[in-house]
C-alpha cells in the first residue's frame, strides 16, 4: 500500500488543491455568513408575506443540486452576460449565495428561539429595537445558532469539492489529477478523503460539545 | 475650467477610438499578447501532465505552436471533456485545441477549423472476458468517456444490440481504464492512441488493445465562436500550415508514433 | 452585452428524455431514504447497545458520513469496493453511496431525538412486562421518527440533490446523467441545465409539501 510513485512534488500539489479548498470555502462562509445573518433579520423582521420573494430566491439555493447551479451561473455569467471573470469567482459567488440561504434559516431559527416575553420585556425596559437585537436577541440566538452554523461552513468545505466543474482545481480534483497520471486510485482517495475528515471531524465534535455545554443551562 | 478640458477630451477621444476599432478576436489576442487555449489533460498522448503535473501532450505543443505563430504566449486551461464549449463561450478560452469531433450538431453552437486530427477507434478489452474483437463486445458491459465521438457513437451500438448489452459512461478516461480493469467494464471503444497509451503505460493489468471500431474516421478541429470568421480563418490556414512545414508529422512521431493520418476527407472540398 | 441566442426549443424537445431521468432520480432517492432510516435505526440501536465493537462501528460510519464530501462517498462506493473484487452496477453504486450518507446524517438525529424522550418511559414500558426491543419498538421509536421527521425531509430532499453526482460512476440514467449526456450532444448548456433546475426544483418542492402533508396526518397534536 506504501510502495507508491508519489513524489514530494505531488505532495506539494496536493497540498495546493487542499489550500483552494480552505480558501474557497473560507471566501464563500465569510460572504454567505453575512448575507445570511441580513437575509435571516429581513425575513424576521418583514414576515412571511412581505419577505416570501426573498424566502423564494434562497429556497431555490436549496433545492437544485449545487452542480446545476455552478454550471448554470458558470454559462450565464460568461456566455449571456459576457463577463471575463474567472472559474474562482464563480465558485465564490455561488458558494456564498448558497451559505447564506442556508445561513438564513439558522439564523432565522436562532432568532424565532428567542421568547416573544423576553424581547418585550426587554422593549418595555425602554430597550430599543437595535440594543433588543444587541443585548438581547444575539447572545441568546447565537447559542441555538452557532452549533447548526459550524455544521453548515463544514457542509460548505465538503460541498465545495464540486467546483471542479468551473475549472477550480480544488482538493478532489487535485486528487483526480494524480490518479490519472499515477493510477493509484485507492492510496490517493484515502489521503484526500482523511484530508477532509481531520479537518471537518474536530470542528463538528466542538460543534457538538457547545451544543451540549449550552442547553444544559 | 481649462484645466479639466484637455482631459476630458483626451478621455472622450479614447473612447470613441475604443469603440470605433471594434477589435475582433484575432486583434485581442495578438493585442493581449496571450493566447488562451482549452485542453483535455486527461487524454493522453493529446493532453496529460508530467511529474511536475505540468500539462504536455500533442495538443499542449499545438498550442504552443499557434502562439507562437501569433507572437504571443501560450496559456493552457485545462477543461474536462463536458466543459469544452461552456469555457469558450464564457470567455474564458480563445480557442479549443481539445481533439473535438467536428459535428454537424456541435457545429450549430460553435465554429470549427478543417480538421487537425483524426482518430481511429480502437476496442480495448478485459483480458478475462474473452471479446477479440468490436462484434464480440455484443451482450456485454462496455464504457466510454461521457460526452465524446466514441461514447455517443458506442452507445447507438448497445441500443441495438439490445438486451444484455449495458452502455456506461463515466467522466474521464481515467475512470473508464480504471473500471476497465478492475472489471467493472468489460470493454471500451477510445481512440486508438488513447488505448495503446493507457494499455503501454502497464498503469492497468489485464486489459490489451483486441481491434478496430468500425465507426467513422473521427476528425477533430480547432473551434473557436462561431462568428469569429477572421479568427477561424486564420486557424485554418495554420492548420494548412502545419501539415506543409511537416511539423504535424513531427509532433505525431514525437507523441504517437507510427503511420500519419491523412487529414482529408477523399473527394470532397471543406 | 448579450451576443448569446437562446435556443430553447432545441432543449425543451429534449424534455420527455428529461423526465424519464426524473423518475430514476426519484427511485435512487426514495430507496436510498427507505434503507437509510433502517440502517439509521440499526446504527443507533448499536449506538445505545453495551458492545464496544458495534458503538464503534456505528460512530465510525456516522463521523465518516458526516466529515467526507458525499462525492467521496459515491466514487468509493463504486471504484473502492471494487478493489477488493465486488462490482456494483452504477445505479447500486449511487443507492450504496446516497444510502450511506443518509444512513450517517439520520443516525445523528435519532440520537438528537432520544435525549428527548425521558428515560423514564422506557423504565415504564419495562415495569409493565415490555421486553427491551418491545419498550423500544413500541415507545420509544414512534416518538424518535416524529421529532425526527422535519430532519428526515431535509435529508429526502438532500437524496434528491446527491443523485446529481451518480455521473461520476458512470450513471447515466438519472435527472443530471440525462442532461449531461444531452448536452454532450447538442452542447446547449445554459437551456438544457436550466430545465434540469427547474425539474429538481419542482421535485423537492413536491418531496417537502408531501412530507407537510403527512406530518399534518399522522402527528395531530
Amino acid at each position: 500500500m506504501f510502495d507508491t510513485a508519489l513524489s514530494a512534488n505531488d505532495l506539494i500539489f496536493l497540498a495546493k488543491g487542499a489550500g483552494i479548498t480552505i480558501v474557497v470555502t473560507a471566501i464563500s462562509v465569510a460572504i454567505g455568513t453575512v448575507l445570511g445573518i441580513l437575509f435571516g433579520v429581513i425575513r424576521v423582521q418583514l414576515g412571511a408575506v412581505l419577505s416570501a420573494p426573498l424566502t423564494f430566491v434562497l429556497d431555490i439555493f436549496r433545492s437544485v443540486p449545487l452542480l446545476i447551479q455552478l454550471v448554470l451561473a458558470n454559462a450565464f455569467v460568461g456566455m449571456v452576460l459576457q463577463l471575463q471573470v474567472s472559474g474562482f469567482f464563480v465558485a465564490c459567488l455561488v458558494l456564498s449565495l448558497y451559505t447564506s440561504a442556508y445561513c438564513a434559516e439558522i439564523v432565522r431559527g436562532g432568532i424565532d428561539a428567542v421568547p416573544a416575553t423576553t424581547r418585550r420585556a426587554a422593549r418595555s425596559l425602554g430597550m430599543s429595537w437595535g440594543q433588543d437585537m444587541r443585548y438581547i436577541v444575539l447572545p441568546l440566538a447565537t447559542r441555538v445558532a452557532l452549533p447548526s452554523w459550524i455544521g453548515l461552513a463544514l457542509g460548505v468545505m465538503k460541498d465545495s469539492a464540486l467546483v471542479y466543474v468551473v475549472q477550480v482545481t480544488e482538493l478532489l480534483k487535485s486528487t483526480q489529477i494524480l490518479i490519472t497520471r499515477l493510477q493509484e486510485p485507492m492510496f490517493l482517495l484515502l489521503i484526500c478523503g482523511a484530508f477532509y475528515f481531520i479537518i471537518s471531524f474536530p470542528l463538528a465534535r466542538f460543534g457538538g460539545y457547545l451544543e451540549k455545554r449550552w442547553s444544559n443551562d | 475650467m481649462n484645466k479639466f478640458t484637455l482631459p476630458a477630451a483626451l478621455l472622450a477621444v479614447t473612447a470613441v477610438a475604443g469603440t470605433a476599432a471594434q477589435a475582433d478576436k484575432l486583434d485581442d489576442v495578438i493585442s493581449s499578447g496571450k493566447l488562451r487555449c482549452a485542453v483535455v489533460l486527461d487524454f493522453p498522448p493529446m493532453g496529460m501532465r508530467d511529474e511536475n503535473n505540468e500539462p504536455i501532450g500533442f495538443d499542449v505543443d499545438y498550442c504552443n505552436d499557434l502562439a507562437a505563430a501569433l507572437g504571443v504566449e501560450a496559456e493552457i486551461v485545462e477543461t474536462p471533456f463536458p466543459e469544452r464549449i461552456p469555457a469558450l463561450m464564457s470567455g474564458r478560452v480563445d480557442v479549443g485545441v481539445a481533439s473535438t469531433s467536428d459535428t454537424l450538431e456541435r457545429a450549430k453552437t460553435v465554429g470549427f477549423t478543417v480538421p487537425y486530427f483524426a482518430f481511429e477507434m480502437a476496442v480495448t478489452a478485459n483480458d478475462e472476458t474473452g471479446i477479440d474483437s468490436f462484434e464480440a463486445m455484443k451482450g456485454h458491459t462496455v464504457g466510454a468517456v461521457a460526452g465524446t465521438y466514441e461514447a455517443i457513437a458506442l452507445e447507438e451500438f448497445v441500443n441495438e444490440w439490445g438486451e444484455g448489452s449495458t452502455f456506461r459512461p463515466y467522466q474521464t478516461q481515467a475512470d473508464v481504464f480504471l473500471a476497465l480493469s478492475q472489471g467493472q467494464l468489460d470493454a471500451t471503444v477510445s481512440t486508438s492512441t488513447v488505448a495503446q497509451a493507457n494499455v503501454k503505460s502497464g498503469n492497468f493489468e489485464g486489459i490489451s488493445v483486441v481491434g478496430t471500431a468500425p465507426f467513422d474516421i473521427d476528425y477533430v478541429g480547432l473551434f473557436a465562436k462561431r462568428d469569429e470568421y477572421g479568427f477561424l480563418n486564420y486557424l485554418d490556414l495554420f492548420v494548412n500550415q502545419q501539415v506543409r512545414t511537416g511539423r504535424y508529422e513531427e509532433l505525431y512521431e514525437k507523441w504517437i508514433g507510427g503511420d500519419v493520418p491523412s487529414l482529408s476527407v477523399p473527394g470532397v472540398y471543406r | 452585452m448579450f451576443d448569446y441566442t437562446f435556443q430553447w426549443k432545441q432543449a425543451l424537445a429534449r424534455l420527455p428524455k428529461m423526465l424519464d431521468g426524473a423518475v430514476v432520480t426519484m427511485e435512487v432517492a426514495v430507496l436510498s431514504m427507505l434503507l437509510g432510516i433502517a440502517l439509521a435505526i440499526l446504527l443507533t440501536l448499536f449506538r445505545q447497545s453495551g458492545s464496544r465493537p458495534l458503538k464503534a462501528i456505528a460512530t465510525t460510519w456516522v463521523e465518516i458520513a458526516r466529515n467526507t464530501p458525499a462525492l467521496f462517498q459515491i466514487y468509493m462506493a463504486h471504484f473502492g469496493i471494487a478493489s477488493f473484487g465486488i462490482h456494483f452496477s452504477p445505479f447500486t453504486s449511487l443507492l450504496i453511496g446516497i444510502t450511506f450518507n443518509n444512513a450517517g446524517y439520520l443516525a445523528e438525529n435519532f440520537r438528537g431525538a432520544l435525549k428527548a424522550i425521558p428515560d423514564t418511559q422506557t423504565r415504564a414500558g419495562r415495569s409493565l412486562g415490555m421486553t427491551p426491543v418491545q419498550s423500544f419498538r413500541y415507545i420509544v421509536m414512534p416518538q424518535m421518527l416524529r421529532i425526527s421527521f422535519l430532519p428526515m425531509t431535509n435529508q429526502m430532499v438532500w437524496a434528491i440533490l446527491m443523485t446529481s453526482l451518480g455521473v461520476t460512476v458512470g450513471m447515466n440514467m438519472d435527472l443530471y446523467g440525462v442532461t449531461q449526456d444531452l448536452n454532450a450532444l447538442t452542447f446547449r448548456t445554459f437551456e438544457l441545465f436550466a430545465i434540469a433546475g427547474v425539474i429538481f426544483y419542482v421535485i423537492t418542492k413536491i418531496i417537502t409539501l408531501g412530507a407537510r402533508l403527512i406530518a399534518m396526518r399522522l402527528f395531530r397534536y
